[in-house]
């Protein structure tokens, strides 16, 4: 899960997407084109930076950036999302699902005449056999809780398959709730209503697949010669470890894209793919905090620079299960005692000040109104008076946990400094191997009394941050934080068909959040790309990387040398 | 000889099956899962105990260990765990590139520092000599990634000579074939000028002058050939470690090459990959080692195998 690897993996929008959804409850974002006067090479190449080599592109599998990207160019969903609204809106679905009325059954029709990217039409028996994969247990993709909602999905993907008998996986398999109907119909049916189920239908889980593709290709048929999609792209060659060259798909239904050909580099190392840049060998780069300052001291290259914001927030959890972090007053004194705004100024360099509740700025359910975190050293040491810890020893030398690294004992350090400037609190830093770090957060006993996470939007709704993340029966971060009310309030909201009513009860409930603090925001990653003059029609959101998601058959490059 | 190299070949049976066992207790020591791929992000535990069972990395250590054993007895490298790759494809296609860069960087190496190391030690404290010696210090000293960025940002940014992304052509393979070689070519201009130094000062050198050879061939066909059993000794290992591949070198110039993926594989916790390529370096540096000795015996006739 959480498709964020790196705080460079960015997305693409204007400066202004931050001032344009400072609106209430759920936000818009405000995509932006780069128009331009240039018209459209023909023979348009396009040249960009996908970092280390994916893992895996299959569609069933994929969880990182760089995979979803190449899985997003060559494949399309039933549904996709509106840059505008991130609103789900039919791609390979004919028109709007048809929801019955108790809200657990959906129904997408398909397009006339769809097909694969070789000829071959594209039934909804391929769509079902897409999403059916993503269930199988055999296929073992991170990403296939999301399609627990539907019915027996999570039986069949939690089966042993080592053990179970081939006749209860074939039963379980045959109870799940994904049938295709007929050659254009494909029908879910869910455990409960969830109003977010048309934006789980633009993901990569539910992306169609050729049988031929799979008996051809066996374990290997992300290879280009099986890895066969319906998108605007075709994958042609695949370098291990090297280079992927897509070309455009002349049979798609939207026509065919503008670029004839982009090819995506494998550079892992920034200062390697900073220079490829600036030697014209990549066309669109993700600016890394140490490069900043050489970009901003070049007049071209700084004219080539773009803000872009990005899907993820950064916090600071607490285990709320040991003193002195079971007083919610002690947590939020911690959280109240640091300035955002200079934390990002003088430390993260790029990025936003998490100034308002946990769900960044982009994401629907973004509260910029949220102050119950906002940074106040005189209400911290109030908070801090009024807790059952006002003066025991619990509260001195609290160690902050992390993942040792030198970016985030810059990190930890500076906090630290903060709560003994403002809070007169010492918190001791306590480094360990990243892999143990990851262990010891799994699990509640281990869980330390502060550490830093991340957490990205997996699809745009607040169901995805508020209830996967801090409903108590998460699986993310164990604070062990629980208010059953907070937990009834999601839930509710979870369920709720009506979209008013469903954002105001997400409202309250992040705002609860907020307050009880089991958790202090720390920053919404935002990020900064450079991107040559020659490349245009490239449209973005929150939600997408460097050109990795939506409308990618709009973007061109005009003739250059 | 027929024997020895027969029986050399067959001992490498046990050191192959004493390296895999050793290599397999640790890399299942460390701490972590392959299924751990995001710090920043942890999988639910639950998540993570399914995929080991389903990968069976869950069973009891000795238990997989056995089993492959078996499979690798049936030449089966097994596929990688984080990656939709066989650990035999991944070889295959990248094991090829590290070994051309490496032998390409060896023999530049070699050209370079035997005939250096020659002269430094024919022209003892003149200035080819203090030059020379002082390049191989700079070789030695200031690390690859250091020249290397330093090499990109002047031939590549500046000079706009050479390109950055991209492999294949010989524009790509300049640099990182030079630079790879720069840390063997300073160690072996070293050797082979202390050897040589040594060689030269041996008696049968001065008998040679002594029964009247021509300067020439006292020097190539008598003290060259004595002076090149300590260089032979560090050329086997300097050869392997050459064509499994350097991070470093493979990460800043994009070589799709084996050691990086060595590396990433250790850090990834991705045993069969991690197995594969460590049983691999085991069994060229053991050829290697095989080849040096049996080079001995060409070089110093004294030197007989058994």
């Amino acid at each position: 899960m959480g498709h964020l690897r790196s705080v460079v993996a960015l997305v693409l929008t204007g400066a202004f997407v931050l001032a344009a959804c400072q609106g209430q409850g759920p936000t818009t974002t405000n995509p932006i084109t780069q128009i331009g006067e240039g018209q459209p090479d023909p023979n348009g190449a396009l040249t960009t930076n996908l970092g280390s080599e994916p893992d895996t592109i299959d569609p069933h599998k994929a969880s990182f950036v760089g995979e979803i990207a190449v899985v997003m160019s060559v494949f399309e969903g039933l549904m996709t999302l509106d840059p505008k609204t991130l609103r789900p809106v039919p791609a390979a679905a004919a028109k709007e699902p048809e929801i019955s009325s108790d809200q657990k059954s959906w129904k997408f029709t398909l397009r006339d005449g769809l097909k694969f990217s070789d000829g071959t039409p594209l039934t909804a028996r391929d769509f079902e056999r897409g999403f059916m994969r993503t269930c199988d247990p055999r296929t073992a993709g991170d990403y296939a809780f999301v399609l627990y909602i539907v019915a027996g999905c999570e039986k069949w993907n939690t089966m042993d398959v080592r053990k179970a008998s081939a006749s209860a996986l074939d039963a379980a398999k045959k109870a799940v709730g994904i049938n295709a109907l007929d050659e254009r119909t494909i029908q879910f049916d869910l455990i409960e209503p969830a109003a977010y189920f048309g934006s789980i239908a633009y993901m990569w889980v539910g992306m169609p697949v050729k049988q031929e593709s799979l008996d051809k290709g066996g374990e290997r048929w992300t290879e280009p010669a099986t890895y066969i999609g319906n998108g605007p792209f075709r994958l042609t060659s695949w370098k291990h470890n090297e280079s992927m060259v897509f070309e455009r798909n002349d049979g798609y239904w939207r026509g065919a894209p503008k670029l004839k050909k982009w090819t995506r580099q494998m550079l892992n190392e920034g200062a390697v793919a900073f220079a490829a840049y600036r030697n014209n060998e990549l066309d669109v780069l993700g600016v890394a905090a140490e490069d900043l300052r050489s970009v901003e001291s070049d007049n071209e290259l700084k004219g080539q620079m773009q803000d872009v914001p990005g899907s993820c927030t950064y916090y600071i959890g607490f285990n709320a299960t040991r003193p002195p972090m079971d007083d919610p007053n002690v947590r939020l004194a911690f959280a109240r005692s640091f300035d955002r705004d200079q934390y990002v100024k003088e430390i993260q360099k790029i990025g936003a000040a998490a100034n308002g509740g946990f769900i960044p700025p982009g994401i629907p359910g973004y509260d910029k109104d949220d102050a119950a975190q906002r940074f106040d050293p005189a209400a911290a040491k109030a908070s801090l008076a009024k807790s059952k810890y006002a003066s025991a020893p619990e509260l001195r030398n609290v160690k902050f946990t992390y993942a040792s690294n030198a970016r985030t004992k810059t990190r930890v350090e500076w906090l630290q400094q903060q709560w003994k400037q403002n809070l007169g609190l010492e918190v001791v830093p306590d480094p360990v191997d990243s892999t143990a770090y990851t262990q010891l957060v799994k699990k509640l006993e281990t869980t330390p009394l502060m550490f830093i996470l991340g957490w990205c939007a997996d699809f745009p709704d607040q169901q995805n941050w508020l209830t996967t993340v801090f409903h108590s029966t998460t699986t993310v971060a164990k604070t062990g934080w629980k208010n059953e009310k907070y937990d009834a309030l999601v839930r509710q909201a979870d369920r709720e068909s009506d979209k008013a009513r469903r954002d105001a009860l997400y409202q309250e409930a992040s705002r609860m959040l907020s307050a009880e603090a089991p958790a202090a925001w720390l920053y919404y990653v935002t990020g900064k790309i450079l991107i040559k003059p020659w490349v245009k029609g490239v449209t973005t959101t929150a939600l997408d990387s460097i050109l990795s998601q939506f409308r990618l058959w709009e973007v061109y490059v005009t003739k250059h040398s | 000889m027929l024997t020895y190299v027969a029986r050399r070949l067959l001992l490498l049976i046990p050191t192959l099956f004493f390296v895999a066992l050793i290599t397999f207790g640790l890399a299942h020591a460390a701490p972590g899962s392959p299924f751990d791929k995001n710090p920043d992000r942890p999988l639910p535990q639950a998540t993570i105990e399914r995929l080991e069972r389903l990968y069976g990395v869950d069973r009891p250590v000795p238990e997989q260990f056995a089993l492959y054993l078996g499979n690798l007895l049936r030449f089966d490298l097994g596929s990688s765990l984080v990656k939709d790759r066989s650990v035999a494809d991944i070889i295959g296609s990248q094991f090829p590139v590290s070994a051309q860069l490496g032998l390409q960087a060896l023999f530049l190496a070699l050209a370079v520092a035997l005939p250096l190391g020659v002269i430094s030690a024919l022209r003892q404290n003149t200035a080819v000599d203090y030059g020379s010696m002082a390049l191989a210090t700079v070789g030695t000293t200031i690390p690859s990634f250091v020249i290397a960025i330093f090499a990109i940002y002047v031939f590549a940014v500046n000079l706009k000579l050479i390109p950055i992304v991209g492999w294949g052509t010989p524009k790509h393979m300049i640099l990182p074939t030079l630079i790879l070689s720069l840390g063997a070519m300073a160690f072996l201009t070293r050797i082979t000028r202390a050897s040589m130094l040594e060689a030269i000062r041996q008696d049968y050198v001065r008998t040679a002058r002594g029964k009247g050879l021509s300067e020439q061939m006292v020097i190539v066909g008598h003290a060259l050939k004595n002076a090149m059993i300590p260089v032979a000794t560090i050329i086997g290992p300097a050869t392997a470690g050459l064509i499994t591949g350097s991070f470093i070198i493979e990460t800043l110039f994009s070589v799709p090459g084996l050691g990086r993926e060595f590396v990433v594989s250790i850090v990834r916790r991705d045993y069969p990959v991690i197995m594969g390529v460590y049983l691999l370096y085991a069994f060229l540096i053991a050829v290697a080692n095989l080849t040096v000795d049996i080079l001995y015996g060409v070089l110093d006739p004294r030197i007989r195998v058994r």
